[in-house]
């Protein structure tokens, strides 16, 4: 009795431990997002002296400037335009091609396979310069599409979804074929209303690299007008240290909030989507 | 099965379902990893192409004996050394404590990943005013005698890499946690309640089936880690100038190719830096596998 006494104990101290341990991590994870909402509603001044206390008043002050100085409705138009084609086409084609990678026997598929696995290697800063050379040649800087078609399909997304296809058991699809199926109804029927937790986790990573770009947006968005909410905030960037604090914050803060958005709409299917991740 | 019709119409089928990756990786990745090859011997502006000169294996020699290329290739590497081992053991410590609670869990992995999905952007001047002279980290480091004084740590000779490494393990160890936890969870309970049997502690259970168990998810972050680290750019192109602050201390070869193509319009010797960098990659990511590879068979 007294041992198993023990050894509850022994486990309760060792969960308040877990948890006051995982708790200091959500503090210090948390600490710069609070850092940031707070000092976007200072004074402007008050950002500068005295960073990290709390605001002596509560001003928007900060956000109607932002709306003054950036056309903020046409930055966020601009990125959503371009992150929300990233993530239909990527999802959709993506999604095509893991089918035929994990699904469909025909001949080359390894070829092509290998082909997915070497263009994930690749890194892209190798394409940068002829990719640049090659659009500005076409005519594509300054157009959306130059953001868009590119990265419509990428390996990574392949990968992961073609990892999830592969645990689908092949009677499923035998099912619907004796049904009368042919192979574009089976995958639009069929497969594609059972992958909602890996496809939300692909929308997400598309999602979010998109809407997260920097360098491809500098070098191909060249017109205010196209401008992404990520070149926007680089306009605060100045050589004179805290000239824009109270817009900064305000950007930011305002930069943050839909991603954030996307994120707890779909976060339940991480979990889901990333344990069959890995290399073997 | 082994009709000859039903054959050639799921041939037919497969080719059409992988035509988006078909197309994309004629059109955007060989054509553009050709030209990137051509691009490397010439002396091109972007601007100007028809005055293009080829110059052989010059650029490659150029960029062979470029203090500024080899300072850069130093950075990442200093910076990566750092970022994976300490973004590895943050990642997995949280992982195995998230698995051994029932309630919150759900709470803590949300709150773990907002770092990841925030833009590069956003946490770079978050950065900037967090770690300040007079920001909240060094007044903190101040007041418990750590430091003396502010350190201005973007102009210093080799601070900017450290002070990258430690930030981007804060915006990055979620996502790698998110991937072990995964891993955690398939891993047969019966492993460790053989191993408790056994009378092994907490920690020999770790070392002797979590890790072990773990290597597929191990190899993937490394290796992904690895070759997206080498490529960092936005990091420091959002608080240094095009050359990496006085001591090129921030200096990442992405950011010294921007330099090359889009501040001095020299086309060609970026492409030769951009594929240099490729095979640097190349050649970490086998040695990488090697190792761990081997590791994982004694």
């Amino acid at each position: 009795m007294k041992t198993s006494m023990g050894m509850k104990n022994q486990r309760r101290m060792a969960l308040v431990l877990i948890y006051a341990l995982l708790t200091v991590g959500a503090a210090i994870v948390l600490y710069p997002f609070l850092f940031m909402v707070i000092n976007s509603f200072k004074p402007g001044p008050e950002i500068l002296h005295n960073p990290t206390s709390l605001p002596s008043r509560w001003t928007v002050d900060g956000y109607v400037k932002v709306f003054d100085t950036l056309n903020i409705a046409n930055l966020f138009k601009n990125s959503l335009i371009i992150s929300g084609s990233v993530t239909v086409l990527n999802v959709f084609f993506s999604a095509m091609v893991a089918f035929a990678l994990a699904k469909i026997r025909f001949p080359g598929r390894n070829l092509l396979f290998s082909m997915v696995l070497g263009t994930m290697m690749i890194p892209s800063i190798l394409l940068l310069i002829p990719k640049y050379s090659l659009l500005f040649n076409w005519g594509w800087v300054n157009t959306y599409k130059a953001l868009i078609l590119p990265v419509a399909v990428q390996p990574y997304n392949i990968f992961l979804i073609r990892q999830f296809y592969q645990r689908i058991p092949d009677d499923f699809l035998d099912a619907a074929k004796v049904d009368g199926c042919n192979l574009w109804g089976v995958f639009w029927r069929v497969i594609l209303p059972m992958s909602s937790p890996v496809l939300a986790t692909v929308a997400v990573l598309s999602f979010m690299g998109a809407w997260n770009d920097l360098l491809e947006a500098l070098l191909y968005l060249r017109d205010e007008s196209m401008y992404t909410v990520q070149l926007g905030l680089l306009s605060f960037q100045s050589e004179i240290p805290g000239k824009n604090a109270e817009q900064l914050w305000a950007g930011t803060t305002l930069v943050t909030v839909p991603v954030v958005l996307v994120y707890f709409l779909l976060q339940r299917h991480f979990i889901k989507a990333f344990s069959g991740v890995g290399l073997k | 099965m082994i009709s000859g019709r039903k054959i050639s119409s799921d041939t037919w089928w497969g080719y059409f379902f992988s035509l988006p990756f078909i197309l994309t990786f004629a059109i955007f990745i060989s054509y553009p990893l050709i030209l990137s090859v051509k691009l490397s011997f010439l002396d091109i502006n972007i601007l100007q192409p028809e005055k293009a000169r080829f110059v052989g294996i010059g650029n490659y020699v150029e960029a062979l004996k470029d203090p500024l290329f080899w300072r850069s290739i130093f950075n990442v590497l200093y910076n990566q050394a750092i970022f994976i081992a300490l973004s590895f053991v943050i990642a997995l410590f949280l992982a195995v404590l998230l698995k051994e609670i029932r309630w919150g869990g759900s709470f803590f992995r949300t709150v773990y990943f907002l770092p990841v999905i925030t833009s590069i952007t956003v946490a770079m001047i978050m950065l900037e005013y967090l770690a300040n002279p007079a920001g909240p980290i060094q007044t903190l480091l101040v007041q418990f005698g750590w430091i003396r004084e502010g350190v201005f740590w973007t102009f210093s000779e080799w601070l900017p890499m450290p002070v990258l490494a430690v930030f981007n393990s804060w915006k990055w160890f979620g996502i790698q946690m998110i991937i072990f936890l995964g891993g955690l969870y398939a891993i047969n309970p019966e492993l460790y309640e053989a191993a408790a049997i056994d009378g092994a502690g907490w920690w020999r259970r770790l070392f002797s089936i979590s890790l072990p168990q773990l290597k597929p998810q191990i190899l993937f972050v490394l290796t992904v880690n690895l070759i997206n680290g080498m490529q960092m750019f936005t990091e420091v192109f959002m608080n240094f100038d095009l050359y990496g602050g006085p001591y090129h201390a921030a200096l990442t070869p992405v950011m010294y190719l921007y330099a090359l193509g889009f501040d001095k319009n020299e086309m060609g010797y970026a492409a030769t830096i951009g594929l240099l960098l490729a095979v640097v990659i190349s050649i970490l990511t086998f040695v990488q596998w090697k190792l761990l590879n081997r590791k994982g068979e004694s």
